[in-house]
């Protein structure tokens, strides 16, 4: 029998002051918004009313003009955590591979210090960059490559700028540490067994580093498709992004069941692309397991079960090789 | 042994390859890729340096360069609206820390010490992983009629205080970032220590602020600096739960937007800047102290 002390220092016991944390700021006012959803703007004046419910307002929110924005949205996020997936690959590469040891941790303190840094202050930086008036407009015109002054500001091309910029480093830092976890001695132990770098690369290094992509991806789009800053700082009328809408039937509108309904299908979407994601990739590892498996086990049944893991991540990211 | 030494020697000064057929010909893609890396590093800081120079700007507007000299510093520290938004951030990001890393070491250590497959571990991970991808504007527009329904209409009173308002959503944010922070610290280490203690007849509370506390120390003090820069940083959970009177620094430079950026937003986010910079060093330099190697510091102050 656990005596009363043991029970209050015991794990379960340590987790209680989280859970109610939790559940007194975060379930129950993310609950009160899903039930706000089916209810509806009853007048002007007032913002919400749930004694009738329906699922009207996902009606309403499915309405054209608002789909664009979810379907822009959507895109934003996908092409900026492949563009940031692209550059941060060879990057992590390098930083985890090729920088000498002594000098690699001022290289991870100069990637922590924007990720450190304002994010809305950094967006605000690349507002003073893409401005028509602004330094890089002046030279582009004087060296000729443009005629009038730059129109990338307010424009969806900014906020994919902004975007990319604002979420890089946190696909850097976990494809880092996944990299680093391949260390000097297996990409040794490799070239010693005769396989050349891209054989390294491509079967030891990279494969050590899927678990990296993958949780590199989940912390750029999940953020990215909630983001709505750097679309109001550089987007303008034309880049709106879907936390923009939210935010102003709840402050403008004054219609928070629409807004809420919004909110709740936003979440939706992100739950499901990264379940459909998920899938993809599980489906994928096991085809192409089972295909390695009959090429390899007759050749040399020792190498199997390594080729076995590998094979997934070869497929995956053979386009982002440097 | 010698193979070692070669090849890490070879790896600290040009390449991974060891002596061989490849080594030959390992300039052109070492070199592409030291490239891309400067590459990196430049589109990195652009934005910083840009704020930086431009906060030397003497003319009326952020964007528009006028002339260099120190205007904006001198009226962004005499300006009494953005010193009251700089100490309503610092304070709000002190308090959101010291709850979210009290809460968070506890919910950590426990989560770190649950048996396998206990059912209450795997709720307590679902739930703050579900903290973490729930979007900002989510945790916003859910706390704001939360805090309403509870201070006005239910009337506690606390909560009606716009401190306690930008503590406790700052702190939401942060708990599960926190959590799985000192999570990961003390996975790494053995029991072994507290159960000599518990052995040598120590009190549950002792072994817990003597064995337990100073090893999830790094784990706490990592934790406790992401949840202050996190809090620094939060824009649109405080633009929706700020009260008049406690206005946090983001939530003034993102209602500037609407009106006009002047050089003054420039000039307090360099020195904010540099706030940052030292609170980093320090961190870096007493992992250092404690041991950890640069990735492990990496790896801590990141949460990965």
């Amino acid at each position: 029998m656990k005596t009363l002390r043991q029970r209050i220092f015991g794990p379960a016991a340590l987790s209680f002051p989280t859970w109610a944390y939790l559940l007194f700021f975060f379930i129950i006012p993310v609950a009160l918004v899903i039930w706000y959803s089916f209810g509806y703007k009853p007048d002007q004046f007032t913002t919400y009313a749930t004694d009738q419910l329906s699922f009207d307002r996902y009606a309403e929110a499915a309405d054209p003009t608002f789909l664009s924005t979810f379907v822009a949205t959507l895109r934003i996020s996908v092409v900026g955590t492949l563009l940031c997936l692209v550059i941060a690959v060879p990057f992590a590469y390098w930083l985890a591979v090729k920088v000498p040891a002594r000098r690699r941790g001022l290289m991870l303190a100069l990637v922590l210090v924007p990720f450190w840094t304002n994010f809305l202050v950094r967006t605000l930086g690349w507002q003073v960059i893409l401005s028509p008036e602004g330094f890089v407009s002046h030279f582009m015109q004087f060296a000729g490559m443009i005629d009038g002054p730059l129109a990338v500001l307010y424009t969806r091309t900014a906020v994919q700028i902004g975007v990319v910029y604002n979420y890089l480093p946190l696909m850097i830092l976990p494809l880092f540490v996944a990299m680093d976890r391949a260390g000097v001695s297996l990409r040794e132990a490799s070239n010693d067994l005769g396989a050349g770098r891209w054989r390294t690369l491509f079967q030891v290094t990279l494969p050590m580093a899927a678990p990296g992509i993958a949780s590199g991806c989940l912390l750029v789009y999940i953020p990215l498709m909630g983001d709505y800053i750097t679309a109001s700082v550089l987007g303008g009328a034309q880049g709106s992004m879907v936390g923009q809408l939210v935010a102003a039937q709840f402050n403008a509108a004054q219609n928070w069941a629409l807004g809420a309904a919004m909110a709740v299908v936003l979440m939706l979407l992100i739950l499901a692309t990264v379940a459909i994601v998920g899938a993809v990739v599980l489906v994928l590892q096991r085809i192409i397991r089972a295909g390695r498996r009959v090429e390899i086990v007759p050749v040399n049944a020792t190498t199997a079960p390594v080729n076995a893991t590998t094979a997934p991540v070869n497929a995956t990211t053979v386009g982002e090789q440097p | 042994m010698s193979v070692i030494e070669r090849t890490t020697e070879a790896d600290a000064s040009a390449g991974e390859a060891p002596a061989g057929p490849v080594s030959g010909k390992r300039d052109l893609p070492n070199t592409a890729l030291t490239v891309w890396g400067v590459l990196v590093f430049a589109f990195l800081f652009l934005p910083i340096l840009v704020i930086v120079v431009y906060s030397f700007n003497n003319g009326r507007l952020l964007a528009a360069w006028d002339s260099f000299g120190f205007d904006a510093y001198v009226n962004g520290l005499s300006n009494k609206v953005i010193r009251g938004a700089i100490s309503t951030s610092l304070q709000a990001a002190a308090g959101s820390a010291i709850v979210s890393t009290i809460i968070g070491t506890l919910g950590g250590i426990a989560l770190a010490r649950a048996k396998i497959r206990a059912k209450w571990a795997l709720g307590l991970t679902l739930l703050l992983s579900f903290t973490l991808v729930t979007p900002e504007i989510v945790d916003a527009i859910a706390l704001l009629p939360w805090f309403v329904t509870l201070g006005v209409d239910a009337g506690v009173s606390p909560l009606n205080n716009g401190m306690v308002r930008l503590v406790i959503a700052h702190s939401v944010v942060s708990m599960a970032v926190v959590t799985f922070i000192i999570r990961a610290r003390m996975a790494g280490l053995d029991q072994s220590l507290e159960e000599a203690a518990a052995d040598l007849y120590a009190t549950p509370w002792r072994r817990f602020r003597d064995i337990t506390l100073p090893m999830a120390g790094p784990g706490i003090l990592a934790g406790a600096l992401m949840s202050f820069t996190l809090s620094l940083d939060n824009t649109i959970v405080s633009s929706f739960v700020q009260q008049p009177g406690f206005t946090p620094w983001p939530v003034y430079i993102f209602s500037s937007l609407r009106v006009a950026l002047r050089p003054e937003i420039a000039a307090v986010s360099t020195l904010m800047f540099i706030l940052t910079l030292v609170a980093l060093g320090v961190v870096a330099y007493v992992l250092r102290k404690v041991g950890e190697s640069s990735t492990d510091i990496v790896k801590a102050m990141t949460g990965s």
